[in-house]
């Protein structure tokens, strides 16, 4: 059970504080938790530790760190998941997620923090079901409340879904237009060793679905080829029964934008693209060439190809330029950024240049890792593809519609 | 703000609500929002608002939801403190629990119970009475709850108004899956709380844990949200299913849990599915098959918060079924955006699959990480290959791939390596060649840290027929003497130097002279006494010296484990625990009612909780204190030991409880790191007989040796691989006759069984003993025994463990008829 949920800015200050149990927990917990973040190497503490008196969890988006503190035995990843819930929730309620947002709409942040959980126990973390309590702070609702007199931001009817016995979706929706969206977005996950073997390449998949229908539409999606995944997990509407005997996604969909389903492909045999360091070091002095360009066409352009080189310490200055594109340099994180786009049709993109190494150093003996991020709109990478959406228990046409799009997340290649 | 700035803000802000609490002219809501607003963003970076509680108070009667909610934030923060202004608010609250807009009813209603203040427990029982009932489930839902908070304010005024059986039928009946979720939560919170406030009987508790109501809460698993399918499976987890038929079927029923999106739920999922197959093995592996697929996703696809909880389970379960996860070690690869913690656990994710199936790839992978940007990674995966390689049989690779990295030319790279090639060539010496030509390259100039020292100072030492320069690097060392600042080196150094006087004397006798002689004015005790020791060893002449301190080596087979398997089986009943995560037991720090029946960190005092939680910053760094935890520490056996000991394991190194014991003829075959040190058995024996000899064993017919040997890692290691071959209640007749655990000691030393260590406070102690079958070769015919006594009932309790199981009736016996006489004699 968590004690309570502290929200700290990107200094170390409590911006906000929830307590869920009569034991208040003192504010001096977040200062202890500061000190033991920044007293070592970054990135030492793990996200569960152990206080004078309490067991913190915490996790960090976007420069804010969340803290929660239990007692007791707990599982760990019931408070971590939770966290990350109030991290989302909180980001889509306000429309992002930093100091100043949490700040001026604290009011909220108690209002749902306060429904999340009761009693140190998650309780409402669907978005949907929130958005019913409690109106988020959006345009909608304040020219709502400039006309109508009531500038509440708090819903006055109890979300219906309580009593639907469909948990995740009201009765009596109904919508003007009937579609539903599905956006099938996929990650691509490799890393290239010293050798430039391909040491893994995995797919994370998503697919995310907007709904906007009417009644209690019951939805059917078949894909073309299920049998390429490794692994899925799917919204508690999916009904697991239907997936396992014929690969069918059958449910019936929250209203509004939810995660239908995840899912994991591995051991991709190739990237799309090829990323080719060459790093050779003497005399104080390192000759970098890298050489990017397609090695397994997808089928649509690959957009947005961005190669980081973040720099050992040991490098003093870099002097690096490519025959395309623009190459960057941030002075405080030690980042070069070779921005490339789109690879043109009449030239491979090259980076040329040389690293100096700081005095006395002979040669680099830290290797760094380029990290390439691309982007492929219209194709899933792993070759996963929908066939057709059936929609039952409904009178009326709708439309429905599939997106794909293919994202690096964390593309590797080490020199 | 200052000081003064602030009071005045405050003193406006109490006029301006004051002005506003009788006011019903229009737009005033609006107004009191933005003070209301004011006065919570006080609350929220800290500034005690708490002077205006009456004024809050006063303008609290509205209609408009959000004032509402926040003047129940306000009041909820500060009722605790203000008990008497507190009663001001019952009143709206109260009318509120009768609004007819139930999301009203339910707020206030909550609100009303997180007041937490116990003269106003009166005012709670009616509106909880009637919000259990209520026709909407939402409040149901909120009074559920309500009725935990109660407990915790006042647990006579829960019980006496019988709200916990109200909690159970609404468990059993209530249409509302989420009225059932928190019904049970509240209900296992004040069972579990009402047992150790009253007779500690988990009768109510486990009348949770039957089968109607387990039932009940399996087939509804889909209608619960995901947090509450994680409480139900937990509490479906402590269901002992009664024969396999059900356990398949309840299997069948959770098995799409495992797909779910969240990961306390799969978590959860996959405890229920380990306890349930426990005693059936092949469907146990079974089960690891099919959950591997949804924790490896878990691994690679969350945040990395959720894969450092997720992987640090992985390990347990790699540590009961290695091979399940050998083909999927590509999971545990680092990325380059992992945070160090998450880096460190992979490092040891991959040292713990490896197999002969995937070394190659992993040890490559490792190999990369040597260049890795952080050092501190770079340290873990040298060693990590080190490991690796010690735990393999096929280590040619690997070895070629150790000796690159004393190529790279990096401090810290070669220092770590260097430690590596000495376990390595301790363990293989078959390699000594290889390894040799590589090392004899290093520079000594480039080694600075004193483990790295040590290791290459050992290998010069132990190598120095293959090393043409061996004796004048170590001649550079000994020049340096004075600089060396690590007791450890200049241990090393002695030992190295006397062994290649035994190989090479013509060109290292002049150094051993000067070694020996910085040696005895060293200020540092062990240096100072090894050297004294070798120097009396020459003087009886160097073949004896030689016989002593460099004998023939056996390869070293086993180096000891670091967590014994008692603890690690325990962590994994502990499954879905923050123990896992913390790598320890939770009974080791946690509270009371989660301490298993060996309270031995409270019997001993070793581990007081807050003590051991401020140092406890990261997890894995106690692993150690877990090995001291089991047994006291040396000076504390040497004092139980009421000084009749013998001093005989005074000297004795830690590192070298792994080591087989040689027959007692020869000299400890070990000796080449700290080999004067270690006393051979044979010579204990020898000494032993210049003391009194020890009274006839009383029964005939089992005799046990005088003085037994056993030290306390053999007896770890011992104890945790053996079975409770018996356990023997025994009441003690004289109790009072134990103030502290020295007479008893004493006592049981004189009929030869001797204590390892013993720990507690009146009235409760706890002792290992150990016993030796006489006449039995050294290191067999032990019996182990954790003697457990109540000083003040005299109720005694001894768990025998023994290395032949056959004579343990007879032993016992002896142990109770040896008790029985203490305190008569």
């Amino acid at each position: 059970m968590l004690h309570c949920v502290f929200l700290l800015s990107e200094h170390g200050e409590v911006m906000l504080e929830k307590q869920w149990m009569g034991q208040q927990v003192d504010r001096s917990i977040c200062s202890w938790f500061w000190k033991q973040l920044h007293s070592g190497a970054k990135g030492h503490v793990p996200s569960v530790i152990a206080a004078p008196a309490y067991y913190l969890l915490h996790i960090v988006r976007e420069g804010i760190t969340f803290l929660a503190c239990a007692r007791s035995e707990m599982s760990p990843l019931l408070g971590i998941e939770f966290l990350g819930r109030v991290a989302d929730v909180l980001s889509d309620y306000l429309g992002g997620l930093n100091d100043d947002l949490i700040k001026d709409n604290f009011v909220i942040v108690y209002q749902l923090l306060d429904e999340m959980m009761d009693s140190g126990f998650p309780m409402t973390t669907e978005p949907n079901i929130l958005k019913e309590i409690i109106v988020p702070p959006n345009l909608v609702s304040r020219v709502i409340s400039v006309v109508t007199g009531g500038a509440s931001n708090m819903g006055r009817i109890l979300p219906s879904a309580t009593s639907s016995n469909v948990r995740w979706r009201a009765s009596g929706i109904k919508h003007a237009n009937n579609e539903i969206y599905f956006d099938l977005m996929e990650e691509m996950d490799a890393t290239v060793n010293r050798d430039g073997f391909l040491a893994r390449c995995e797919v994370y998949g998503e697919v995310r679905a907007t709904s906007r229908l009417s009644g209690m539409p019951d939805v059917t999606v078949t894909f073309t080829n299920p049998s390429i995944l490794n692994d899925v997990s799917f919204h508690p509407c999916v009904r697991y029964k239907s997936w396992e005997a014929n690969q069918k996604l059958s449910f019936v969909p929250p209203d509004g934008s939810f995660k239908l389903m995840s899912y994991r492909v591995k051991n991709l045999k190739n990237t799309p693209i090829y990323v080719k360091p060459q790093l050779s070091s003497g005399e104080g002095v390192v000759t970098v060439n890298v050489m990017v360009g397609i090695r397994a066409d997808p089928g649509k352009p690959v957009d947005s190809i961005v190669v980081q080189l973040p720099l050992p310490p040991a490098v003093a200055s870099s002097d690096l330029s490519a025959n395309h594109g623009t190459v960057t340099h941030n002075h405080n994180t030690k980042i070069s950024t070779w921005n490339i786009g789109r690879i043109p049709k009449d030239k491979a993109p090259c980076l040329t240049g040389k690293l100096h190494l700081a005095k006395g150093l002979d040669r680099l003996h830290e290797y760094p890792t380029l990290l390439v991020g691309f982007k492929i709109m219209g194709v899933a990478l792993s070759g996963f593809r929908n066939d057709k959406v059936d929609i039952e228990h409904v009178d009326y046409r709708s439309f429905k519609g599939f997106r794909a799009l293919t994202r690096a997340a964390c593309y590797e290649i080490r020199t | 703000m200052n000081a003064d700035n602030r009071k005045g803000e405050l003193v406006e802000l109490k006029n301006q609500l004051r002005q506003l609490a009788g006011s019903r002219a229009p737009g005033v809501e609006d107004v009191k929002r933005e003070l209301y607003k004011k006065v919570i963003s006080y609350m929220t970076i800290g500034i005690d608002v708490s002077s205006l509680f009456s004024e809050m108070v006063m303008c609290s009667a509205t209609s408009d939801l959000v004032l509402k909610k926040m003047c129940y934030l306000y009041v909820g923060n500060y009722a605790r403190g203000h008990p008497d202004l507190a009663l001001l608010t019952i009143n709206f609250l109260q009318k509120d629990c009768h609004d007819e807009d139930p999301m009203i009813r339910g707020l206030a209603l909550r609100s009303l119970c997180s007041l937490r203040v116990m003269n106003l427990v009166e005012y709670l029982v009616g509106p909880l009475h009637a919000g259990l009932k209520d026709s909407n489930g939402y409040v149901r839902t909120v009074a559920a709850m309500g009725v935990l908070k109660l407990y915790h304010i006042s647990p006579s005024s829960c019980t006496d108004n019988d709200f916990p059986a109200m909690l159970k039928t609404q468990l059993l009946q209530d249409s509302d899956a989420q009225v059932v979720a928190n019904c049970l939560c509240a209900l296992q919170e004040i069972y579990l709380a009402e047992a150790s406030r009253s007779d500690g009987s988990l009768k109510d508790r486990d009348s949770l844990y039957t089968t109607s109501v387990i039932y009940l809460l399996i087939n509804r698993i889909k209608d619960f949200s995901e947090w509450a399918q994680c409480l139900v499976l937990d509490v479906v987890s402590k269901y002992v299913s009664s024969n396999p038929e059900e356990s398949f079927k309840m299997m069948d029923i959770l098995e799409d849990r495992l797909q779910h999106a969240n990961s306390a739920v799969v978590l959860a999922t996959i405890k229920v599915f380990l306890h349930l197959t426990l005693s059936m093995a092949d469907i146990h592996q079974q089960v690891y098959e099919r959950i591997k697929a949804p924790l490896l996703t878990l691994v690679s696809s969350g945040s990395v918060e959720q894969s450092y909880a997720v992987i640090s389970h992985l390990h347990l379960l790699v540590l009961r079924a290695p091979t399940v996860f050998a083909s999927e070690y590509k999971h545990f690869y680092c990325r380059y955006s992992d945070p160090s913690y998450v880096k460190k656990l992979k490092l040891e994710m991959l040292t713990a699959i490896a197999n002969e199936s995937n070394t190659y790839e992993i040890v490559t992978e490792l190999c990369e990480y040597a260049a890795n940007v952080d050092v501190a990674i770079a340290r873990e995966s040298i060693r990590a290959v080190g490991k690796i390689a010690l735990q393999q049989y096929d280590v040619n690779a690997i070895v070629d791939r150790l000796l690159q990295f004393l190529e790279m030319e990096k401090d810290y790279v070669t220092a770590e390596t260097l430690v590596l090639v000495k376990d390595l060539l301790r363990k293989y010496p078959q390699w000594s060649h290889d390894c040799i030509a590589v090392v004899g390259n290093v520079s000594s100039k480039s080694v600075t840290e004193p483990k790295a020292k040590a290791a290459l100072v050992w290998m010069l030492g132990e190598y120095a027929y293959d090393m043409l320069d061996a004796p004048y690097v170590l001649e550079g060392f000994v020049e340096n003497w004075a600089e060396e600042e690590s007791a450890e080196v200049r241990l090393e150094l002695l030992t190295a130097v006397t062994k290649i006087f035994f190989k090479r004397p013509p060109e290292s006798i002049k150094m051993l002279g000067a070694a020996l002689a910085a040696g005895l004015a060293d200020a540092h005790q062990d240096v100072h006494d090894r050297a004294l020791l070798y120097y009396r060893l020459l003087q009886q002449g160097v073949e004896i010296a030689e016989r002593v301190v460099n004998p023939p080596k056996q390869a070293v087979s086993v180096f000891a484990d670091t967590q014994s398997s008692e603890i690690r089986d325990r962590i994994f009943d502990e499954f879905n625990s923050l123990a896992v995560v913390y790598q320890e037991p939770s009974y080791m720090f946690l509270d009371k009612e989660h301490r298993g029946p060996i309270e031995l960190t409270e019997d001993t005092g070793i581990l007081p909780m807050d003590s051991k939680l401020s140092n406890d910053v990261l997890p894995s760094q106690h692993v150690e204190a877990n090995d001291n935890d089991l047994l006291l520490s040396a000076s504390e056996r040497e004092e139980s030991r009421g000084g009749v000991g013998n001093g005989s394991y005074a000297y004795s190194g830690p590192d070298l409880s792994g080591f087989d014991t040689p027959s007692p003829a020869a000299p400890s075959n070990n000796a080449s790191l700290s080999s004067t040190s270690h006393t051979s058995p044979a010579i204990d024996d020898l000494l032993g007989l210049t003391f009194p000899a020890a009274p006839v064993p009383t029964s005939p017919s089992l005799k046990l040796k005088p003085k037994p040997l056993l030290d306390p890692a053999t007896f770890q290691r011992k104890w945790s691989q053996l079975t409770i071959a018996s356990t023997l209640d025994h009441t003690l007749s004289q109790p009072a006759a134990l103030p502290s655990p020295q007479p008893l000691l004493r006592h049981m030393q004189a009929h030869s069984i001797e204590c390892m260590a013993s720990g507690g406070q009146a009235p409760k102690f706890k002792f290992f003993f150990f016993a030796q079958v006489a006449d039995s070769p050294p290191s067999t015919g032990f019996f182990l025994v954790e003697f457990v006594v109540n000083t003040s009932s005299g109720i005694s309790q001894a768990k025998v463990k023994a290395d032949n199981a056959d004579l343990v009736p007879a032993f016992g016996d002896l142990f109770v008829s040896t008790l029985r006489k203490f305190g008569s004699s």
